[in-house]
């Protein structure tokens, strides 16, 4: 019998953590002088605890039990969320990376990845709350007044508010320019908000006293489009004209929730800003500058997506490596003798490809995940000469961190039914649960579709491939690594390969963007994934020089041998299931004219 | 009022066991925090602290016998909010339990402690020993495997709720005194210290370390004694002759009717 679902591996988190991404070099930046790894592996410790103990357990009955709006036009969570919100807070989970001076502990964003990950992968929704609450503290951390800190940061911070990103409209959701929210000015210097917003999570749920939407709005007479955007805290509840503790309705309506597919102990909801005149907004950062600080929420949103795909895969692999484990079913191929018992279906060469497959998507799509949060801990905290260079990276790269663990991962969670047989196609067995979940990682945060233009228009063309060549140099440096620490040379030589794949694909669609720019970007999301492919593949490179390197003087079946060739054959598998698409969609982004020609009336 | 609190770090008892030679292997094993020890600091705790006040009735040391360099659990439990820490520094997977128990008994007289709390066991070894010797030493009333614990100030006395094999004993023991204590002793009602409401329901289980409770602990104080300065010989009255892997316990079988059963288990297993 195998014990429960361990979410994720815990030997690999070390693994990720220490040996490929090197936490303990973060001690040396000022910012993070107080750690030490001992600090940082207690803290995951402690929250991978929290997940395995009380997240996973509550996981079930809040996907079967979603919240509704109630006849009193109010939305109530899950009862058990009111056990685990506090429990959540009280480790730290919200303030965690922020600094000590605004009540955080200044953990580097790497680490904290590391232990969120235990988190979403026990409870998407029962996160969703604390990951939606950091970003808007954070937000007003950076652009609020000190007043506005003070009033929403600060309780959002300490869990006594929650909070939430409002941008999407019934007729504004990826083009979030046409958004038509109003709000007048006021002489008290707050603002007067009308409008609807549609999808907001965690907008109501009863488990703090209030919850701050951090709201996109148009101040009247502003121009259109993105430049006219602004955004402002609205508050459900907001404070009494009187001094003191006295909150007043904020004239904020729920107006219906969102039957979901999955994320379902999370409610989403339709809000109605202002039907009495009465809501009130206050303005953070500059006028019509509203769109660009979102983007500091919306960034770390994004990076936060691509862990909950991992996450999300990684639960959902485990289960199906626990069942391919006991499930006796067939023979080995060749023994007809039926009075033989039946072998466990992990004994089957292609159930092994099924793991081993999600294994490499799962694992690639994690240390995916914690180079992009090491890449924004550099450029916040590093030193000063290599901050511009690791910024720039982390740009660059969102939108494939948000992306690459959504769509394989969606695919790894389809393979972890798949081994569940006619079991996994039932709701008595999760697996169907994570699918459902899944599906949502390519869609909110900027559909995948959105992330290819942002990749390929404005990182790649429009910067005529200056990030890419920075990253191309970490790319160059991995390979020569992964040659000098003994590494099958087959897979160096076939990033190489797809490097310089790209590298051509990149020119001719540079040069048809200069001709015509639709065109070029037609392919944006091919383009996407085949970079995707290619960042994944180098992360995997670098996992095989580390396990290469930990191998050598280690005894036949000592310590963590089996985990370290288990590494190996999964960077294999990468480079074999995976890397030799770049090639075919290389191919399509060039010569595959169907779709880019089609007059839509004829389908 | 100070409280003793024993702690061990053991290799993580959820991974599968490999072996080198003759022994098990640890060379890659996580070590982790015996869990009976966070129930003994969590009951320590409890006792320590009055709900809703700021103030704290007794000051928690945890003790433990480890390389000194090898402390993450006593940083663990300096977390959970333990005051402070006494290391031992030795290489305890050498040493037998009477060992252990002087080394124990000895911090415990140099500190003037009032109460020695210990988890009922620890999960590698499962000796059951340390704090029943410890007692023995220090020539201390004992209760062991309590499943409740009520402190009367007034009386300077333990009240507590010992799980034995035909049920629940109540035994009131006097302070100075040592406790072992069993897995129900964290549950919400199970710890009460006359200050904290008697009422007030504790999260089920040892509370865990948050990161701001971590991020303290480094600046909490840890002392380190070696066995030599406490006047501790090492001995080894136990020697480990081998360390094997239990018998795999064979494939099941399913019968077709009860009678089969009961046949089966009078003629077969001999067991009816
Ligand atoms: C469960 C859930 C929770 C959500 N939570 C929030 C939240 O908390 N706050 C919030 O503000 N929003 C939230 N959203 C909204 C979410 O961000 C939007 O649904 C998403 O941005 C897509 O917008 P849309 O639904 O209007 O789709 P559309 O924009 O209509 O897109 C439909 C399709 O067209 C494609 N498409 C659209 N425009 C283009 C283009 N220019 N080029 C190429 N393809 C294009 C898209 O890729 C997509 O495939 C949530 C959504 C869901 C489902």
């Amino acid at each position: 019998m195998s014990g429960p679902n361990p979410l994720v591996d815990d030997r690999d988190i070390a693994f990720l953590l220490h040996d490929v991404h090197r936490a303990e070099d973060l001690v040396a930046y000022p910012a993070f002088a107080h750690h030490d790894r001992e600090t940082f592996d207690l803290y995951v410790d402690s929250v991978r605890r929290l997940a395995r103990e009380a997240l996973y357990p509550a996981y079930r009955t809040m996907d079967e039990h979603p919240p509704r709006l109630e006849p009193d036009g109010r939305v109530r969570a899950h009862a058990i969320m009111h056990e685990l919100w506090p429990r959540m807070v009280e480790l730290g989970l919200i303030s965690a990376t922020r600094p000590e001076a605004v009540g955080g502990m200044a953990l580097p964003l790497l680490v904290s990845t590391a232990a969120d990950v235990y988190s979403m992968a026990a409870n998407l929704a029962a996160f969703g709350y604390v990951g939606l609450t950091r970003g808007a503290a954070h937000l007003i951390e950076a652009f609020g007044t000190d007043e506005l800190r003070e009033r929403f940061m600060t309780p959002m911070l300490e869990g006594r508010f929650t909070g939430t990103m409002a941008l999407t409209e019934p007729h504004a959701g990826s083009s979030l320019g046409d958004l038509t929210t109003k709000a007048v000015p006021t002489e008290g210097g707050h603002y007067l908000i009308r409008g609807s917003k549609i999808f907001i999570s965690a907008a109501d749920h009863g488990i703090t006293d209030n919850v701050v939407n951090l709201t996109l709005a148009r101040i009247e007479g502003a121009p259109a489009g993105t430049a006219g955007i602004s955004l402002f805290a609205v508050p459900q509840r907001r404070p009494g004209d009187g001094s003191g503790d006295d909150w007043v309705d904020n004239d904020v309506h729920v107006t219906g929730a969102i039957h979901k597919v999955g994320w379902r102990g999370l409610p989403s909801l339709a809000l109605s800003f202002g039907e009495r005149g009465d809501c009130h907004g206050w303005l953070v950062g500059p006028e019509h500058r509203g769109l660009a600080c979102m983007f500091q929420m919306m960034n770390e949103a994004r990076i936060m997506v691509g862990l909950n795909g991992v996450a999300t895969a990684s639960v959902a692999y485990h289960e199906s490596l626990a069942y391919a484990r006991e499930r006796a079913q067939g023979r080995p191929l060749g023994d007809k003798d039926p009075t033989r018992p039946p072998v466990a279906i992990v004994e089957h060469a292609d159930v092994r490809r099924m793991l081993l497959r999600q294994k490499a998507i799962v694992e690639g799509g994690l240390s995916l995940v914690m180079q992009t949060a090491r890449w924004a801990d550099d450029a916040a905290h590093g030193p000063p000469h290599a901050r511009k260079r690791a910024a720039a990276l982390l740009d660059f790269i969102t939108p494939i961190t948000k992306s690459f663990p959504a769509e394989r991962g969606y695919l790894s969670n389809t393979l972890a039914l798949q081994i569940h047989g006619g079991y996994g196609y039932s709701s008595e067995y999760l697996p169907e649960a994570w699918l459902r979940d899944q599906k949502l990682n390519s869609i909110h945060e900027g559909t995948t579709g959105i992330q290819a233009l942002d990749l390929l228009g404005r990182k790649v063309l429009r910067e005529g491939g200056r990030t890419l060549a920075l990253l191309a140099e970490e790319l160059h440096a991995a390979v020569a690594e992964a040659a000098q620490a003994g590494v099958d040379p087959r897979l160096g030589q076939a990033l190489q390969g797809a490097m310089t794949t790209t590298a051509e694909l990149v020119a001719h669609l540079g040069a048809l963007a200069q001709a015509n720019p639709t065109e070029a970007l037609a392919h944006a999301t091919d383009f996407l994934d085949l970079l995707s492919t290619v960042v994944v593949a180098w992360q995997w490179l670098r996992q095989a020089t580390v396990a290469t390197r930990c191998l050598e003087g280690l005894a036949s079946g000592r310590g963590r041998e089996g985990f370290l060739r288990a590494k190996l054959a999964t960077a294999e598998c990468f480079f074999d299931a995976e890397l030799p698409r770049v090639a075919a969609l290389a191919h399509r982004c060039r010569h595959d004219r169907s779709y880019v020609e089609l007059d839509p009336r004829w389908l | 009022m100070k409280i003793l609190v024993t702690v061990k770090r053991i290799p993580d008892p959820d991974e599968s066991l490999k072996f080198a030679g003759n022994a098990i292997d640890t060379s890659s094993s996580k070590w982790v925090a015996n869990a009976f020890d966070e129930y003994a600091v969590e009951t320590a705790l409890r006792m320590a602290e009055h709900i809703g006040n700021k103030d704290r009735l007794a000051e928690v040391i945890v003790c433990s016998v480890c390389p000194k360099d090898k402390r993450q659990h006593v940083t663990q439990f300096l977390a959970m909010g333990a005051d402070r820490g006494v290391i031992v520094d030795a290489d305890e997977t050498a040493m037998d339990s009477q060992t252990v128990a002087k080394l124990v008994a000895e911090v415990f007289r140099r500190e003037g402690c009032d109460l020695l709390v210990s988890g009922k066991l620890s999960q590698d070894s499962e000796g059951n020993e340390v704090a029943q010797r410890a007692a023995g030493l220090l020539d201390l009333p004992q209760a062991s495997f309590a499943a409740t614990l009520r402190w009367d100030r007034g009386a300077n006395a333990l009240t507590v709720g010992r799980e034995v094999d035909d049920g629940v004993e109540t035994k009131t023991i006097p302070l100075p005194a040592v406790v072992s204590v069993d897995l129900r002793i964290v549950l919400p009602h199970s710890v009460k210290n006359g200050a904290t409401a008697d009422d007030h329901k504790y999260s089920d289980g040892a509370r865990l370390a948050s990161l701001r409770g971590i991020t303290m602990a480094k600046r909490k104080k840890v002392d380190v004694h070696t066995p030599a300065a406490l006047g501790v010989t090492p001995s080894s009255h136990v020697a480990v002759a081998g360390v094997t892997a239990p018998e795999k316990r064979a494939a099941g079988q399913i019968v077709d009717s009860a009678q089969t059963l009961v046949n089966k288990l009078i003629t077969e297993a001999k067991v009816l």
